[in-house]
């Protein structure tokens, strides 16, 4: 049987694996908006823990990640840097927002935002915020699927049906289990993302190179650049230290603002399940170190790809792996794109009505849930559909969707533990901030030490947000008694 | 160990951590040599960083764990 026969039978089996597992997965959750959206508050650790790992790395990990490592050395140490830190937050502020999710009904960021800070025009601003960032990533996820299935098979496997056959499956089982659907395949393909990454990061050094050590030490000799933070940036030039150095920090407080990894704080079944998922966390970023050595090992590689993002895929079908392992691979990369592309899908389409449609009409728990399910269907065609247009303006889009996102931080922040904050505070320090933000992404050349757009954002944002707080009318005493509990010190 | 302690170590570890990965911090680790466990020492110092935050974010979680049951058990602090 040739390669990529076999390939494609690996693939199919991989495919049709989740959908069995996501179409089974919803048939224990209630038929309700809190069901659909955050399946019945009642994720286990298990759960949990591949969920919120599998989430975070996207089809980035194998494709985008290694192509950092390969061509631009030391700079891709910026994505080990800022998980652990973004993530740890989640231990003291997860509780408190899946007590208030219980308490008041949430389900999204929006919801706690708005709820704290009442104000139709802060939940419509995050909803279209939130879904302006989704769809471009989305729609990479999707083509990132198409790239992998198209490489594998030799191009027997054309872009637009490996991604239609991908993202098919996913819509299919996002639209009938919702969220138990992302819960239940993410620890599927959690599993195959992880073993697939070890196994590959060991192999391909050893293989080109009899070793780790050997591997770096013939790259300090030919190309001692990369090995030396804040390496190069991506025309080979010398990175700088202000721009590799705010990267970290954006991405930190940017982190868990992601609409998609914050709505899981309101689907774990208790406190300790959400406490010991953050501590657990630094084990699944492990997982970047194999990726990055992947990247290293195509370094002196005597070919080169014509885009360093696939040089992972590059490799595989240069180094005489068995087609079984070829396949794997496959279905690891799918992995990781389809265990991301799901939660975005989910996250967008609940946020659109729950924040962008619910606050300006009167709709049944029923119908909100039946409209979920139809904007499942239409985010994945227009992002299926993008997939298929020119992408590499939607690459400038995520880019710039990450600053956005990070504004979101000193609201939540704010809401969480802040009384004197108030609703004109908070979103007249959104707007400020994220006007900031877009107009630095545009005109890059005045951000003084390449410093990323997002932290000049946050500092105007900040100030704002106190200043108009503090010169508005205090929030009144029963409004805050319902975010402040009685008893409980609020100085976090 | 009190809770107060704890959580100071954690949060002091936490920003040695962002100190120590980006600027100035970093400078200290900006080179190839020594290798260690076959790392170049530059990547070896972003691994340790993470690998070290297991043991501190299990020993914050166990002091936390204690507090909390001690004080009535698992309510939303």
């Amino acid at each position: 049987m040739t390669r990529w026969v076999m390939v494609t039978i690996i693939i199919g089996i991989y495919l049709v694996a989740n959908l069995v597992i996501g179409l089974m997965a919803g048939r224990r959750s209630s038929k309700s908006v809190t069901g659909f959206v955050a399946a019945d508050r009642n994720f286990g650790l298990l759960i949990m823990y591949f969920v919120t790992g599998a989430t975070i790395f996207s089809s980035f990990a194998f494709l985008g990640a290694p192509g950092w490592a390969y061509s631009r050395g030391a700079a891709a140490f910026y994505i080990l840097a800022y998980g652990v830190l973004g993530m740890v937050p989640l231990y003291w502020m997860g509780p408190r927002i899946a007590a208030l999710g219980r308490r008041l009904g949430h389900v999204t960021q929006a919801q706690l935002i708005s709820g704290r800070f009442p104000s139709r025009t802060l939940s419509a601003l995050i909803a279209a915020v939130s879904v302006a960032a989704f769809i471009p990533y989305i729609t990479l996820q999707i083509e990132g699927a198409g790239i992998v299935i198209n490489s594998v098979t030799d191009g027997h496997i054309p872009l637009w049906l490996g991604g239609l056959l991908a993202y098919g499956i996913v819509v299919v089982y996002v639209l009938v289990s919702g969220v138990s659907a992302v819960g239940w395949t993410n620890t599927f393909q959690g599993v195959f993302m992880v073993v697939i990454a070890w196994a590959l990061g060991i192999y391909l050094p050893f293989h080109l190179y009899g070793g780790i050590g050997p591997m770096f030490e013939r790259i300090a000799q030919a190309r001692p650049e990369l090995l030396v933070p804040p390496g190069l940036t991506s025309t080979g030039t010398h990175w700088g230290w202000g721009a590799f150095s705010s990267y970290i920090l954006i991405s930190v407080v940017g982190f868990l603002m992601w609409p998609h990894l914050f709505m899981k704080a309101y689907t774990a079944k208790d406190d300790d399940t959400l406490r010991r998922t953050v501590i657990l966390f630094p084990t699944f970023q492990f997982f970047l170190i194999p990726i990055l050595l992947i990247g290293f090992s195509g370094v002196l590689f005597p070919q080169a790809p014509a885009d360093p993002d696939s040089i992972l895929p590059f490799l595989i079908l240069r180094t005489q792996l068995p087609s079984l392992v070829v396949g794997l691979f496959c279905a690891g990369a799918l992995a990781a794109s389809m265990s991301t592309g799901d939660a975005l899908l989910h996250a967008s389409a609940s946020i659109l009505v729950e924040d962008g449609i619910a606050p300006f009409t009167r709709m049944s728990d029923r119908a909100r849930r039946r409209l979920m399910r139809w904007l499942v269907l239409v985010t994945g065609a227009v992002a299926y559909w993008l997939a298929q247009t020119n992408t590499s303006s939607l690459v400038q889009l995520l880019a710039s969707a990450y600053g956005i996102i990070a504004q979101l931080a000193p609201a939540v922040f704010a809401a969480l533990y802040w009384r004197r904050a108030t609703t004109a505070g908070v979103l007249s320090g959104l707007v400020a901030g994220m006007l900031t933000t877009e107009l630095f992404r545009l005109y890059p050349a005045f951000a003084p030490f390449g410093i990323h757009e997002g932290i000049l954002g946050l500092l105007v944002q900040i100030p704002v947000l106190v200043a108009v707080s503090l010169l508005t009318r205090p929030q009144r005493q029963e409004h805050l008694d319902a975010f402040f509990p009685a008893g409980s010190a609020q100085t976090r | 160990m009190r809770l107060r302690t704890a959580r100071a170590l954690a949060g002091a570890y936490l920003i040695l951590f962002l100190i120590g990965t980006t600027w100035p911090g970093v400078l200290v680790a900006s080179r190839i040599h020594p290798f260690v466990l076959g790392l170049p020492f530059s990547f070896f110092w972003y691994a340790a960083w993470i690998a070290f935050s297991l043991p501190v974010l299990y020993l914050l979680d166990r002091v936390e764990r204690r507090y909390r049951d001690q004080r009535d058990g698992g309510q939303d602090r």
